[in-house]
Formats: C-alpha cells, sequence, structure tokens
C-alpha cells in the first residue's frame, strides 16, 4: 500500500470489487478502504497495531499466512483446478499418439503408482500420492483405454480394501495421514468391476505375446491381433513386462481380499496368490533393464533415485492439485520413495504376509503369543500388522472362533463346555476385553506397543485384585455346595485369577524387552533393567511353573477318571520347556545385574548416577508404570540397592549364574530342534553365558580392562566385550 | 498574504488528523472485509488486526477462488480460519457498509 498525502480524500467508494461476484450483504455496499488503512499505516508507530480488545498475538501467531507455500493450500501452482489440468492436456488420453511411446509410457504411470502406493503405506496421505494421479482420479477418462482404465480402477479397488483392513483394525492413529480419504473418490461398484477389465487385458495381451512368439506360419493365422505398438522387435519385451505389472497387481489385490475373509478361512487361497506376486515382482525387476534401454543415462543416481524402471518420469501425476483436500493447510511436501525401494518394500510385505496365512491357527494363548512376538521380530509395517490384528481378533473371539474364556481356560487345561454361565461372568467379560486389548496392542508398532502395555498393567492389576477379592469371597460362602452339584465354575475362576498374575509378568517382561528394541536404556541403568528383569522373570517362572503343576494335577485326574482319556502330553511338553526357557534367561538376568553391579562398585562400569538425575530418580523414571501396578509389591528400589551394592567381582555366585544359564540352555535346545526361531534364540542365550564367564575370569584377573556391552548374540541380554586400556 | 500556521500548530493539526484515521480504522474491527490478492484470489472475513507495515489478519476467513484460470469462471469457496495477509500481495481492499456508513468513510 503506498502512503498517501494529508490532503489526499481518505477514502473511495465503489460498489463491487473487480471481477468479484461476491455480493455484500442486504442494503450494503463494498467500500473501498485500501486509501484509509494505507493513511492509518503511515500514522502506525513501529510495533502499534490496530486490533480489538479480544486480540491475542498467542492466537494470532497461528493464523495461515497467504502465500505461504506450506500454509496456503489455496495457492495456485500449476494449474486452478483438475479440470484445468485435464483441459491443458496434462493427462491425454491416450497418453501418445505414437502407440510405442503410449506403451512406454503406460508402464512408467503404472511404475510409478506402483512407487506412490508403497509410499502411502509408508505413511503419507493417499491424496498427495496414489490419488496425485489424475488418470487415477478421473477413470471415467480413461474408458476408452482398457488397459489403463482397468489398472487404474483395480488400484482404487486396493487403496479401498487396504483403508477398510486399517480403519477396521484401528491401527490407524500411528499413522494419522494414512486412512484419512479426504473426500477422494472411491466407487465401490465401478472399482469392483476392474479386476474383471484386467483379466480381458491380461488375456489379450498373451495372446500378443504368444503370437510374438509363434513361428512365421502360425503367425499368419495370428495376424487379426493388434499389435501393442508398432516395432515388432520390442513387442514381446513391451508385452511381458506389462503382463507382470498386471498380474502382480491382481494377484495383490485377491491376496488381501482373501486375507480379510473371517476365520482365516483364504489363509490357503492367500498364500497362492502372495507366491504369484512375488513370482510378478520379480519379472518386473527383470523387465527394468529392457525398459531403459533406450534412455540416455545421466549418472547411475538419477537411474536409482527415479520412480520408474525406465528412469522416465511419468504422465500424469502432479501431487498439489489435490492440496486443497487437507486444507486449511497443505500438507508437506514428500519425497516418494524410489522404485527399487518400493519393490522392496512389496516384497517384504508380501513375506509379512505370508507368515500371517502360515500359521496354524492354533487355539493356543501361548502359541498366539509366541507367534505374535516373533512376528514383530521383522519389524512389519502397518499393512501386514492390520491384517494380523484382525486375523487374531474377530467378533471379540481369538479368530473369530473360540472365546477368550475357553482360550484361557485351555492353558490350564480346564474345560469351560459345560459351564456356560461363566461366559457372562461379569469378571470373565472383562478378562475377554483385557484380552482383545493385549492382542490388539502385541500387534502395533514398536513404541505404541510399549507405551501402551505399561498403561495396561495397572488395568490388569487392579482387574487382579478385584477378581482376587471376589473368588475369595465366592469361595468362602461357596465351599459346602461346590462338589454336590458338580458345578466347578468357582474353581475355573480360581484357576484363572491365579493364571492372571503369570499374564500381568509376560505384559511387564515385554515393557522392559521392549526398551532394548527402542534403544531407551543407557550403559548406566543397565544393571537396574537386568534387577528388574530378574525379578518379573523369576515370578513369571514361578507361575507358569504353577501352571505346570495343575495341568498335570488336572490331567492326572482326568485319566483316572476315564481310562480312555488321553492326555495332552504335547501342551505339558511344551509349558515345561517355556518355564526351563524363562529360568534359564532368570539366570542370565540375575548373572548380569550382580556383574554389572560389581564392575560399577569397582570403578569399571558407568554408575546410573548421572549429574542430572538420581539413580533412584532414574528408577522411577524407567519402572514407574510396573511399580504402580505393584511389580513388585514390595520397595523396589530398596531392593535393588541392598541386592547390588556389595556385589563384588569376587563374589563366586557371579560364576553360577551364568552357568546355570549355559546349563540349562544346553538341555532345552533338544526340545526346540523343531523349531528353528527358538533354537536359535537358545543358542544366542548359551552364547551370551559363555562369554560373559570368560569375561568375568579377565575382570578378576586384570581391573584395568575396559569393559563395554554388546548384543550381539541376544537382542536382549548384554555380552560384555573386554578390552585392554 | 496567508500566514503559515505556526508549526506547533500544525503538529497538532496533523496529530488530530492520525487519530481520526486510526480512529477510523478501528471502527471497522470485526467488519466484514473482502481483499483481494495478486494471484486472483478473494479473502472474505472479520478484520481482526492490522499493523504499520498493511499487513492484515481476518478471522473466520472464507477463501474464494477460481477454478479455471480464463475468465469468467465458476469459483469455489473454502473455510480458512484465521489468516494473515502480508501487504505485498494485497490488490484491493474493501468492507462491507451501509449506503449511509459509505459517508463517513469519505
Amino acid at each position: 500500500m503506498q502512503p498517501l498525502k494529508l490532503d489526499e480524500e481518505s477514502s473511495s467508494i465503489q460498489h463491487k470489487p473487480q471481477n468479484c461476484a461476491i455480493s455484500s450483504g442486504d442494503n450494503s455496499v463494498w467500500a473501498d478502504v485500501s486509501p484509509l488503512l494505507s493513511a492509518a499505516c503511515t500514522d502506525l508507530h513501529e510495533g502499534e497495531l490496530i486490533n480489538g480488545d479480544n486480540f491475542n498475538l498467542f492466537a494470532a501467531m497461528s493464523a495461515l499466512e497467504i502465500m505461504d507455500p506450506k500454509m496456503d493450500s489455496g495457492m495456485v501452482s500449476t494449474f486452478y483446478s483438475i479440470d484445468e489440468a485435464v483441459e491443458n492436456g496434462f493427462a491425454p488420453v491416450p497418453v501418445s499418439a505414437d502407440s510405442t511411446v503410449d506403451v512406454q509410457s503406460t508402464i512408467d504411470i503404472m511404475d510409478h503408482l506402483l512407487v506412490c502406493e508403497a509410499t502411502w503405506h509408508m505413511g503419507h496421505s493417499l491424496a498427495q500420492t496414489v490419488f496425485s494421479c489424475i488418470y487415477v482420479l478421473r477413470p471415467e477418462m480413461t474408458s476408452s483405454q482398457a488397459l489403463l482404465h482397468s489398472y487404474c480402477r483395480v488400484i482404487r479397488a486396493t487403496c479401498r480394501a487396504v483403508v477398510s483392513v486399517v480403519s477396521d483394525a484401528r491401527t490407524n492413529e500411528e499413522e494419522d495421514l494414512f486412512t484419512m480419504t479426504y473426500g477422494l473418490p472411491f466407487n465401490e461398484d465401478e472399482d469392483a468391476k476392474g479386476l474383471l477389465l484386467l483379466n480381458a487385458v491380461e488375456e489379450t495381451i498373451c495372446r500378443q505375446l504368444r503370437a510374438c512368439k509363434a513361428t512365421s506360419s502360425k503367425k499368419r493365422l495370428m495376424e487379426d491381433l493388434e499389435p501393442l505398438q508398432t516395432n515388432p522387435q520390442l513387442e514381446e519385451s513391451f508385452c511381458k513386462a506389462l503382463l507382470c505389472r498386471i498380474r502382480f497387481r491382481k494377484h495383490f489385490l485377491h491376496a488381501l481380499n482373501c486375507m480379510r475373509r473371517p476365520q482365516g478361512r483364504g489363509l490357503e487361497l492367500a498364500r497362492k496368490h502372495i507366491a504369484y506376486c512375488i513370482s510378478e515382482l520379480d519379472s518386473v525387476l527383470e523387465s527394468a533393464e529392457f525398459l531403459r534401454s533406450d534412455v540416455v543415462e545421466n549418472g547411475n543416481t538419477e537411474i536409482e533415485e527415479s520412480t520408474t524402471a525406465s528412469g522416465r518420469s511419468p504422465i500424469g501425476f502432479d501431487p498439489t492439485l489435490n492440496k486443497r483436500l487437507s486444507a486449511p493447510t497443505p500438507p508437506r511436501a514428500i519425497k516418494l520413495l524410489s522404485w527399487k525401494k518400493a519393490i522392496d518394500y512389496y516384497v517384504k510385505l508380501l513375506h509379512n504376509l505370508d507368515q500371517i496365512c502360515v500359521f496354524p491357527l492354533e487355539p493356543d494363548l501361548d502359541a498366539v503369543l509366541q507367534f505374535v512376538i516373533r512376528f514383530q521380530k521383522s519389524r512389519p509395517d502397518l499393512v501386514a500388522r492390520a491384517h494380523l490384528q484382525l486375523l487374531l481378533v474377530q467378533d471379540g473371539k481369538l479368530y473369530g472362533c473360540d472365546t477368550f474364556l475357553t482360550i484361557c481356560a485351555r492353558a490350564l487345561a480346564l474345560d469351560v463346555t459345560k459351564h456356560h454361565g461363566l461366559h457372562n461372568n461379569e469378571y470373565i467379560l472383562q478378562l475377554n476385553q483385557l484380552m482383545i486389548n493385549l492382542l490388539k496392542i502385541l500387534c502395533a508398532n514398536t513404541p505404541w506397543q510399549r507405551r501402551k502395555l505399561g498403561k495396561i498393567l495397572n488395568d490388569w492389576s487392579v482387574f487382579n485384585v478385584q477378581m482376587g477379592i471376589s473368588v475369595a469371597h465366592m469361595m468362602q460362602q461357596d465351599t459346602s455346595r461346590t462338589s454336590k452339584n458338580g458345578d466347578k465354575s468357582l474353581l475355573i475362576l480360581n484357576h484363572i485369577y491365579g493364571w492372571l498374575e503369570e499374564q500381568i509378568n509376560w505384559v511387564a517382561l515385554r515393557f522392559l524387552m521392549l526398551g532394548f528394541d527402542l534403544d531407551l536404556y543407557s550403559l548406566s541403568e543397565y544393571c537396574m533393567v537386568y534387577w528388574y528383569m530378574y525379578i518379573i522373570l523369576w515370578k513369571l517362572a514361578e507361575k507358569a511353573r504353577f501352571r505346570v503343576l495343575i495341568i498335570v494335577n488336572t490331567e492326572e485326574r482326568k485319566a483316572k477318571r476315564n481310562k480312555e482319556y488321553s492326555r495332552d502330553m504335547v501342551r505339558e511338553d511344551r509349558i515345561s520347556l517355556w518355564v526351563l526357557f524363562l529360568q534359564c534367561q532368570t539366570c542370565l538376568a540375575q548373572g548380569l545385574t550382580v556383574m554389572i553391579a560389581a564392575l560399577r562398585n569397582e570403578g569399571m562400569c558407568l554408575k546410573s548416577e548421572g549429574p542430572f538425575n538420581t539413580e533412584n530418580e532414574k528408577f522411577v523414571q524407567h519402572f514407574e508404570l510396573l511399580q504402580k501396578a505393584s511389580l513388585p509389591e514390595y520397595d523396589a528400589y530398596e531392593s535393588f540397592s541392598e541386592s547390588t551394592s556389595h556385589a563384588r567381582l569376587d563374589y563366586l555366585p557371579v560364576y553360577e549364574y551364568f552357568h546355570d544359564a549355559q546349563k540349562i540352555a544346553k538341555d532345552i535346545k533338544v526340545g526346540y530342534a523343531n523349531d528353528p526361531d527358538k533354537l536359535a534364540e537358545v543358542r544366542g542365550l548359551e552364547q551370551v553365558a559363555e562369554r560373559n564367564i570368560v569375561a568375568v575370569n579377565l575382570f578378576c584377573q586384570d581391573r584395568s580392562l575396559k569393559v563395554s556391552f554388546e548384543f550381539t548374540h541376544h537382542p536382549y541380554f548384554a555380552t560384555a566385550v573386554v578390552r585392554r586400556s | 498574504m496567508q500566514r503559515e500556521a505556526p508549526p506547533l500548530l500544525h503538529r497538532l493539526l496533523k496529530s488530530q488528523i492520525q487519530i481520526l484515521y486510526i480512529a477510523r480504522v478501528r471502527k471497522l474491527l470485526f467488519r466484514q472485509m473482502l481483499v483481494g490478492i495478486k494471484d486472483g484470489r478473494f479473502f472474505l472475513g472479520n478484520f481482526h488486526c492490522l499493523d504499520k507495515q498493511g499487513n492484515i489478519i481476518l478471522q473466520d476467513t472464507l477463501e474464494y477462488r477460481s477454478i479455471r484460470r480464463s475468465s469468467p469462471s465458476p469459483t469455489e469457496q473454502c473455510y480458512l480460519g484465521m489468516i494473515l495477509i502480508p501487504s505485498s500481495c494485497m490488490t484491493s481492499c474493501h468492507v462491507d457498509c451501509s449506503i449511509e456508513e459509505q459517508l463517513s468513510l469519505i
């Protein structure tokens, strides 16, 4: 605004701003106040504002700044709208009048869409990725181009399927942009037809491929087939490049649809589709060499970072066209994955989905928990984890089949089929909900999982106390009647109450171990972490051992009553092996606690106390949630201090703990011979014990050695590494 | 021969006129203001704040934009809330007022 001189008019009147169809109110006009504002600006002092009484500078800081690209989603970049982009030939149909270029460009579009889809899966918005393609936004434009049209329809159907899975699993709060569709078009009926169309297109291209490979005599018979493009030398390669992409797209949608079938009924078929997908992705990768053969390379980096196999930029994509959908503020600019990385992402996703399909769906809680833990080791992404969660928890039951009462009772070798009333017991209903929440949490990503596990510890603990009081009260009142009418409901409730503590400690152990995955513990805190792990492991092993005794007792009584009854020895052996596994870990945790405490006390290792926090404060920061859940019930820090303050390297039990761990590990390796993952873990524990024994020997001989800790043999149990100073 | 007003009086008159401009702009606060910017968009909101540089803050703002570069073309609108319009991109600034009121703006 230009400042006006004092003798000029300070305002002028116009009825309406030029070129503007925005009407003023009734009986009012638009008055031009630019000169008045200019004059007022000239007269204001520096820093002075004209504002009302309700003006708040802090609130004003959140105002969107117009014409700032990071804040102004309505800023015009290339086109005012999608319609304008289309009218200006931004997304031509056909893509090119030259059929060879048309096929090449269509393949580029397919590759770029694959990249966009993978980038969306990694946590970005649909609007900036898949729907940055005008051909996907307006599929009706391509209805004359069967290949592009059907491909775009199937992409939309696939996106819809994935949004549905992630929304139902409700894991999307961790990646907020994922399921937001911003009002983008998802036409279920039309998109569903896409698969049929794509099948027809595939058939046509297959015939064309056969025609390419046919001898000249047979070719005369197939002359009525229209080639994809004009260069006969390239026809076969183009056909193969298209076919593998079409087939991947088709089989991927089929795999997702099969995995959504209730109670895991579609898993076997899903596996077949997944295998096809992996095979077709190999072909897609192989096609890259042909596709970039005529592209002049401007350096390896450009090809590596390219979003298409050919290295060319695709036609018809503009992520800024949809930025108003995320108004009021535009989304941050995102970097798409490269084509190679997108393929790698899909290979990993497919392997993770395959892992889920292979799960035997045992109605055994221990097996389920172990499977989920093992599945999470490969750090699966959101889509795979959502599928797992929906498989495990359906209609409030495990796999949609068994209630969690049945599952919990089975873990204790109890039969609840005759106790229908128990299913509506208020504690069983609460337990059901706790189990559902636990399984959902275990399917989340690591940071979120740990945070939620810490929070539910208190819920479990409170529930445990309430149930304990109620069951004790009921048992006091009911002792005379139980054996008369054969109603074992109270007995079952009592056993479940006892089993609860084992579950609480299992959750606590998982919480502690995830801290290592997330690098939450510094070296100076290992002592207190291992001490806590030792306490929890010891309790967990004790409860698990108690459960084995209950099972053995129950099974023996059943066998006595019914001579034809066959005991489930597999379950007994599995839980017994699990108890030994826990004992091995307990010994290791104990050994590490004492070893690190001794190193600390003898000045060879960092102390827990730092310049900002005392050791007690750090202890509370790490374990506050466990202490709130009364794990353990006594003063944990006091106990920790007492048990570690006098540790010395010469203290003999240090050697015993590691030796005990080593011995148990050797014994249980036989039991896990058919489980390669578990066997590898046990070997890892054995090596941790062996290395630490050696390290302790060296420390005792030479106190000047430098010590560090590494997790080379096991992700949660450290191995001491010794170096000369 | 006309005598010039003495400097003190001149300064007094000037400061009174200054107060007048600022006061008149203050009266426009909370009124519907329509601001046009260089790329053809219009913003309709309640006038909330003005600074010395001429930057304007509007509240409860609606953005009006054409969906085509060429005119005439249909417009679409979008709610933005509180916005800051830098003076450098402003092309017009109008306030909604009655026909009687507009006289007071002269």
